[in-house]
């Protein structure tokens, strides 16, 4: 045992030695060089090429957005043959080291998971243009030059964004028609566009519930017109979550979403202390297969397929076909929607399913206009 | 010789009970002036407050039984309660208020301030009061067990900023323990044992090689946070049904007191380690204060080198007490994960162990203070919780801010005395 822990306490000071030593200048020739091996012949290099992927304070078991962009990665490795590196953020100051240690790493292409490292890879990939960037959640047209002073934008960099507004509309939808107390409620993580684009899709989908029913019901937690509601203030308290869902139960929400990551999973716990009175969707993931526990309690989830879009730009970086044109998922190219209802398929009226069928196929075809502030512009 | 004492005393004692020493009377203004300011933000309240009526639901609207609700107009309630809070704190301004009746004035004035901005921020809405307690309760449970931890170490003289640290070793420890031997139990016993690991290391650093303190605590959260995270990326994150699925206690009510009406569900249908920690606060009051060896304690805390002279072994004790410390804060970890939300999830206290210390600061080194300092915090988190889902004027960083602006004024010696004890962080040194 201690023979392993010093052989481990070893290869971690070899690892630190090596990524201190890759000053810049040397290293971005040298990825340069290995560009050019790679165009020549893609499949050959593949040991060569490697991609990489910093999470944000959320951490990549985070049963939600950095756990799936994190398969993306796991996928892409497996399918190419290529090496990678992580590094997974512990909070908000770790972003430069972290994007930093990456390009001492040698990485061809860098995967950024969230909105929060927005600025960070804006400058990153303004300092380095010869590697490629990929950024979740985050358009990186909208980089704030002067915060982050910059001339102009990177053009190295692929925004990965979901329109997750028209996947939680359906689910707005349903927790309506699944209320018996006519109140369902949600909270989020912190008031930023990635998680009010879910709250602002769910209100949405309550609304035209109620319109086309003839029906009132109140979403506890969140209003779209005022952009005010309920949020943990982190990501991480899974306390703070399951009393804030607690919370919106005693106003009398019978169906809770909770946008929060893992604090949003004490969310999952409240409904699931109740005693069947109280179900909830979950983001990001389908629930009943990163938190099985609470799949019973888990009407659906609002999915949102980011492995996908990293697997696909890791991919491209590889074969040398990068381009920087924006990666949108919609419910029309299934790069967000609604997860199998599991459990609950049975439970649920095959009418509503049906009008939820229709409402997709009607949102595609643009009969139905989401008016969220906050969605992703289509290319 | 018992003549002589009390002729000692009849000299010294009889102090003119309106004798104010300069220090107290500026003390005394500085309060009153303070409270006096609340009790302006009160009336200002209770002037705006929409004259509709107050719904204070005493049950959840979930509930089976739904109790009734107490209705009150909103307007007329706030501006006399807030005439309250001028009146206690014009009293003090100009009277100063001590002993019993002082204790039971501020009560008031807390009391009427708190249900004045109630008025005003849910007037024509309805405030579910039962989840407010509920909500405190939860929120406050593992900040008072980490507090009275602070307490205990801090009162021996040895500063303790590790106890987010001793949540997180506790917390990993219940999840883990309670999954693979199938009993919550267990998993609380593993959760004071990982809390007295952290803080047998936190005592040999301190007290045997005297490192500076303030930075072993720090050192100490970042190792708990490290090897937690490590050790759940490697074994438990890929199988957590086997090893991450500890369930939550349920609750035991208490047969008689957990039917008294509104409160008796809030404080007394609770979960063992809830009961443990109102055992815990009782428990570490009477031993500080009330024990030879609590008196051991706080003088190897305040003068250890006096305690050194009459015999006390100033090492010893320190030890002692900082692993029972080590023993309550392991019980607040324990609460993070099977006292109330299951499975464990890399640095899932999120700081609360740091307010646990905010809390011990604001409580005075006191057991009892830092519980209702504990209690405050709680309070005001679930408060800001409770206000974002009616949607009141209020911004809810203003709410989420307060008790931290409440800390600093506290700190900062406007409100009494802050002392620490007067070795803390202080090696002994034998010689």
């Amino acid at each position: 045992m201690s023979k392993y822990l010093k052989g481990l306490a070893v290869l971690g000071a070899m690892t630190l030695v090596v990524t201190a030593c890759g000053s810049r200048p040397t290293e971005s020739n040298q990825s340069e060089g290995s560009d050019k091996t790679n165009s020549a012949s893609p499949q050959a290099g593949a040991k060569d090429f490697r991609a990489c992927m910093v999470s944000d304070s959320g951490g990549f078991d985070d049963k939600s957005f950095n756990q799936t962009s994190y398969k993306g990665l796991l996928d892409a490795k497996k399918e190419l043959g290529v090496s990678s590196s992580t590094a997974e953020s512990k909070s908000d100051g770790d972003y430069p080291k972290n994007v930093g240690g990456m390009v001492d790493a040698k990485c061809n292409v860098i995967v950024t998971v969230g909105f929060k490292l927005g600025d960070q890879t804006a400058i990153s990939a303004s300092e380095n243009p010869t590697i490629k960037f990929g950024i979740v959640d985050y358009d990186i047209k909208a980089t704030d030059l002067k915060k982050t002073n910059l001339k102009e934008v990177p053009t190295n960099v692929k925004s990965l964004l979901f329109n997750t507004a028209q996947s939680s509309f359906l689910a707005g939808y349903l927790a309506a028609g699944m209320s018996k107390s006519g109140k369902v409620g949600t909270f989020g993580g912190l008031p930023i566009p990635t998680v009010t684009i879910f709250m602002d899709g769910f209100w949405e989908g309550v609304q035209y519930f109620n319109q086309q029913k003839k029906k009132n019901v109140q979403v506890l937690g969140w209003n779209e017109t005022t952009q005010k509601g309920l949020f943990t203030n982190d990501f991480e308290n899974k306390a703070q979550g399951k009393n804030t869902a607690s919370n919106l139960i005693s106003q009398g929400a019978d169906i809770v979403f909770p946008v929060a990551g893992p604090a949003g999973l004490g969310g999952l716990e409240a409904a699931k202390a109740s005693g069947g009175k109280v179900n909830a969707i979950w983001v990001d993931t389908d629930g009943c297969v990163s938190a099985p526990e609470y799949c019973n309690v888990l009407l659906t989830s609002v999915d949102k397929g980011m492995d996908v879009a990293v697997q696909d730009v890791i991919t491209t970086s590889f074969q040398d076909k990068f381009d920087n044109t924006p990666y949108v998922g919609t419910l029309d190219n299934g790069g967000t929607g609604l997860a199998p209802y599991h459990e609950w398929d049975s439970k649920i009226p095959a009418d509503l399913k049906a009008e939820i069928d229709q409402l997709k196929k009607d949102i595609i075809d643009g009969k139905i206009a989401i008016k969220s502030k906050v969605q992703p512009q289509s290319q | 010789m018992n003549d002589a004492t009390t002729t000692l005393t009849r000299e010294t004692a009889p102090v003119p009970a309106t004798l104010e020493s300069p220090d107290e009377r500026r003390r005394r203004i500085r309060m009153g002036v303070l409270a006096l300011v609340l009790a302006g933000i009160g009336v200002l309240l209770a002037a705006f407050t929409a004259p509709e009526t107050v719904t204070f639901a005493l049950s959840g609207q979930l509930a089976d039984s739904p109790l009734s609700a107490i209705k009150l107009p909103a307007l007329p309630v706030a501006l006399a309660l807030a005439a309250c809070t001028v009146a206690v704190a014009l009293a003090h301004l100009l009277r100063g208020l001590s002993g019993r009746l002082g204790v039971l004035l501020w009560a008031v004035f807390g009391l009427a301030f708190v249900v004045t901005f109630l008025c005003w921020a849910a007037a024509g809405k309805t405030f579910p009061l039962t989840n407010q307690l509920q909500g405190t309760l939860n929120l406050a449970t593992p900040l008072i067990l980490g507090a009275l931890a602070g307490v205990l170490c801090e009162r021996a003289g040895v500063i303790n900023v590790a106890i987010e640290g001793q949540f997180l070793a506790g917390a990993f420890a219940a999840a883990v323990l309670a999954t693979v031997t199938g009993s919550l139990l267990a998993g609380v016993v593993a959760a004071v044992l990982a809390g007295v690991l952290i803080a047998a290391m936190l005592a040999v650093f301190a007290i045997r090689y005297r490192v500076n303190q303030v930075v072993l605590g720090v050192v100490l959260v970042v190792f708990a946070s490290g090897i937690t995270g490590f050790l759940f990326d490697q074994f438990v994150k890929g199988e957590s049904a086997k090893f991450n699925n500890p369930g939550v206690m349920s609750a035991v009510p208490i047969p008689v007191l957990s039917s008294i009406p509104v409160i008796g569900e809030t404080f007394f249908r609770q979960t063992l380690l809830v009961y443990t920690m109102y055992a815990a606060v009782a428990i570490v009051t009477f031993v500080l204060f009330k024990t030879r060896w609590g008196l051991r304690v706080r003088a190897v805390g305040e003068h250890p080198r006096a305690a050194d002279t009459v015999g006390i072994k100033v090492l010893r004790v320190r030890y002692q007490a900082v692993l029972a410390g080590g023993v309550v804060a392991g019980l607040g970890g324990a609460f993070f994960t099977v006292g109330f939300t299951g499975g464990f999830d890399k640095d899932l206290t999120a700081g609360q162990g740091f307010i646990a210390l905010a809390a011990l600061i604001m409580g005075r080194w006191h057991p009892l203070g830092a519980t209702i300092a504990a209690l405050f915090f709680g309070f005001t988190q679930q408060l800001q919780g409770q206000l974002q889902i009616i949607e009141t004027p209020i911004p809810s960083e203003l709410l989420i801010m307060a008790p931290y602006l409440a800390t600093v004024v506290a700190v900062a010696g406007l409100v009494g005395r802050v002392r620490a004890p007067k070795a803390d962080g202080e090696p002994y040194v034998k010689g």
